[in-house]
């Protein structure tokens, strides 16, 4: 009696699923929402520790401030590598909102991938009726870093209000948040690549490290690679783009620069990248060999 | 011969040897053992730590086109600056404890404290021949990149002549090596009393990043905030060693200096194990 039932249950089952998968973005959209809320709810479940890690996030914030602050007290105003003090406000506050929409959203995710690779776990989120991209990289939130992303908003627009010359127009503010968006697209793409070479090297506990160490790059603007090194800026802007991910937005909207090739570059590398990066993240997870019995 | 009659042999153990640094010499051996079995991952590391180096002195290099050409900034010229800015790398070789005072108070929290108080062992001591020992391989270790780097480096540097700044250099550097040693001992044996510090050291950390001036010599920060921050001891871990070696301190401030430095690391031994005998009368071994 309850087999014929239960075959057709399952079968149903299945091809509810199928729908549902089939359901698409909707449906991806409403997950990571609902992935979200159980993030910050586990988060406030912990107070005290994430009232530090925020103070931490506010501090170093602050810490950046005195920085550039103290440096542009001694070069009494003058432009840094073309930047004056203002539009590097800017650019600091692009890195900051960057950065930390990078790590509200995916960094937390990525640092536990090489333990799920060693450990075997990955099997259980490889059996999920879901996108292994989107879950292995998007499952969680880390909600201590989100307000990086106001920090940084709110000294884009101090330093855009305290520039004389500055007057709003909706078409770059449009072409910048784009921009942005290409940006945080390219950064994320480069985290997947990095994340995905753990199925290879097993022991790489440090992806934290690493990550910080490679956005050195988009701490600063490219100017600063002159004379010798100029190469080296190239080598960052055209082969590895990763400069470009802050340094074409702030361009546009802090100094007006409108370098066409270089837009361009960024719209086409930004869909490069996300499609190799996912390409490359297949690729490992076909390599995976569970680790566990 | 009886079983029966080895527990009164058992009992009458013998005195331990007289040679009460040889089990710290052997902790320090095995530790440094262990440190070495990943050194490929470890030199890995190292190399790709030379990535912001790099931007560091390009920013500093445009710092100072912005200035003018040949103008010095907080009494450092541009060579001065970027030495100063490499300095500290060795400065925190010396001073920086990652994991010291979490895993103190981890110890305390799950219980594991106890092995110190079973065994013929003390946890101060131990801690300290643990942290030589990681110190030891690390520097061996990034010796050679570190050495590559000065190398390629070496028109920012002026070599001290004087021998004494070299003294001076290499006490301050040990010295650090303490302050920051029982500093984070100290902050590790708030655990007897608070259940969890790890975000209570996130804080410390980002703090002392700043404090000690590895972003920046401590003189370019406005004058008010430079002169508090020279009188607290987070100089100690990055910016007093490298002073010395630029020949900023000299003659009797340096003794002077060194003397204060010392006072410091002796406060912080003092409290530490202040800390841990009062810990200990409040801790009740929690944990299996």
């Amino acid at each position: 009696m309850g087999f014929p039932a239960c075959g057709l249950a399952g079968r149903e089952v299945l091809t509810r699923k199928r729908e549902k998968r089939e359901g698409g973005v909707t449906r991806y959209l409403r997950l990571w929402f609902a992935l979200g809320k159980f993030g910050l709810l586990r988060e406030m479940a912990f107070r005290g520790n994430f009232l530090a890690r925020l103070a931490v996030e506010v501090l170093w914030f602050g810490i950046m401030l005195i920085f550039y602050d103290a440096i542009f007290a001694q070069t009494a105003g003058n432009p840094v590598a073309g930047w004056g003090r203002y539009e590097y406000y800017f650019f600091v506050g692009c890195y900051f909102a960057l950065g930390g929409l990078i790590e509200t959203l995916f960094l937390s995710n990525c640092g536990e991938f090489a333990d799920l690779v060693r450990s075997g776990d990955l099997d259980f989120y490889l059996l999920k009726p879901i996108d292994e991209q989107f879950l292995l990289t998007c499952r969680d939130l880390d909600w201590a870093t989100a307000p990086n992303v106001l920090m940084g908003a709110g000294l884009m627009v101090f330093a855009l209000l305290n520039m004389p010359a500055w007057t709003f127009d909706p078409l770059l503010a449009g072409l910048f948040l784009a921009l942005f968006v290409c940006g945080l697209g390219m950064a994320y793409s480069f985290l997947l690549l990095l994340m995905s070479t753990s199925v290879w090297l097993v022991r790489n506990q440090s992806l934290y490290e690493l990550w910080w160490l490679f956005t050195t790059l988009m701490r600063y603007p490219r100017e600063i690679f002159r004379g010798s090194w100029e190469l080296v800026g190239r080598l960052f802007t055209y082969v590895i783009p990763i400069m470009v991910a802050t340094n074409v937005p702030a361009n546009v909207m802090a100094k007006r620069l409108l370098d066409p090739v270089l837009v361009g570059y960024t719209f086409a590398a930004t869909a490069a990248l996300l499609y190799l990066s996912r390409k490359f993240f297949r690729l490992a997870l076909r390599r995976y060999r569970s680790a566990s019995s | 011969m009886s079983p029966a009659t080895n527990p009164p042999d058992a009992l009458a153990l013998p005195l331990p040897p007289a040679r009460p640094f040889r089990k710290y010499f052997n902790i320090f051996r095995a530790s440094l053992t262990e440190r070495l079995a990943y050194r490929a991952d470890f030199f890995l590391s190292t190399m790709l730590r030379f990535l912001p180096v790099l931007t560091t002195i390009l920013l500093w290099h445009a710092i100072y086109a912005a200035a003018g050409t040949g103008r010095s900034l907080a009494g450092y010229s541009e060579d001065q600056m970027i030495a100063y800015l490499l300095l500290v790398h060795i400065s925190r070789m010396f001073s920086s404890m990652p994991g010291l005072a979490h895993g103190i108070a981890r110890d305390i929290r799950d219980g594991n404290l106890k092995k110190y108080l079973l065994q013929p062992i003390e946890m101060i001591p131990y801690l300290l021949s643990y942290r030589v020992a990681h110190k030891a391989a690390y520097i061996a270790t990034s010796a050679l990149p570190y050495a590559l780097l000065f190398f390629l480096c070496r028109d920012y540097f002026t070599l001290p002549t004087d021998p004494w700044i070299w003294a001076g250099y290499l006490v301050s550097l040990l010295l650090g090596f303490l302050v920051g040693f029982f500093f984070e001992a100290t902050i590790g044996m708030l655990g007897f009393w608070f259940l969890q510090i790890g975000s209570f050291l996130y804080v410390i950390n980002t703090m002392s990043f700043f404090l000690s001036g590895h972003m920046l010599p401590l003189d370019v920060l406005p004058a008010g905030m430079a002169e508090v921050l020279k009188f607290l001891p987070f100089k100690y871990l990055a910016y007093y060693p490298a002073t010395i070696f630029l020949g900023k301190v000299q003659g009797e401030e340096l003794v002077w200096g060194l003397v204060i430095e010392l006072a410091w690391a002796t406060a912080f031994i003092v409290m530490a194990c202040w800390l841990y005998r009062r810990g200990l009368r409040h801790y009740s071994a929690y944990g299996g």
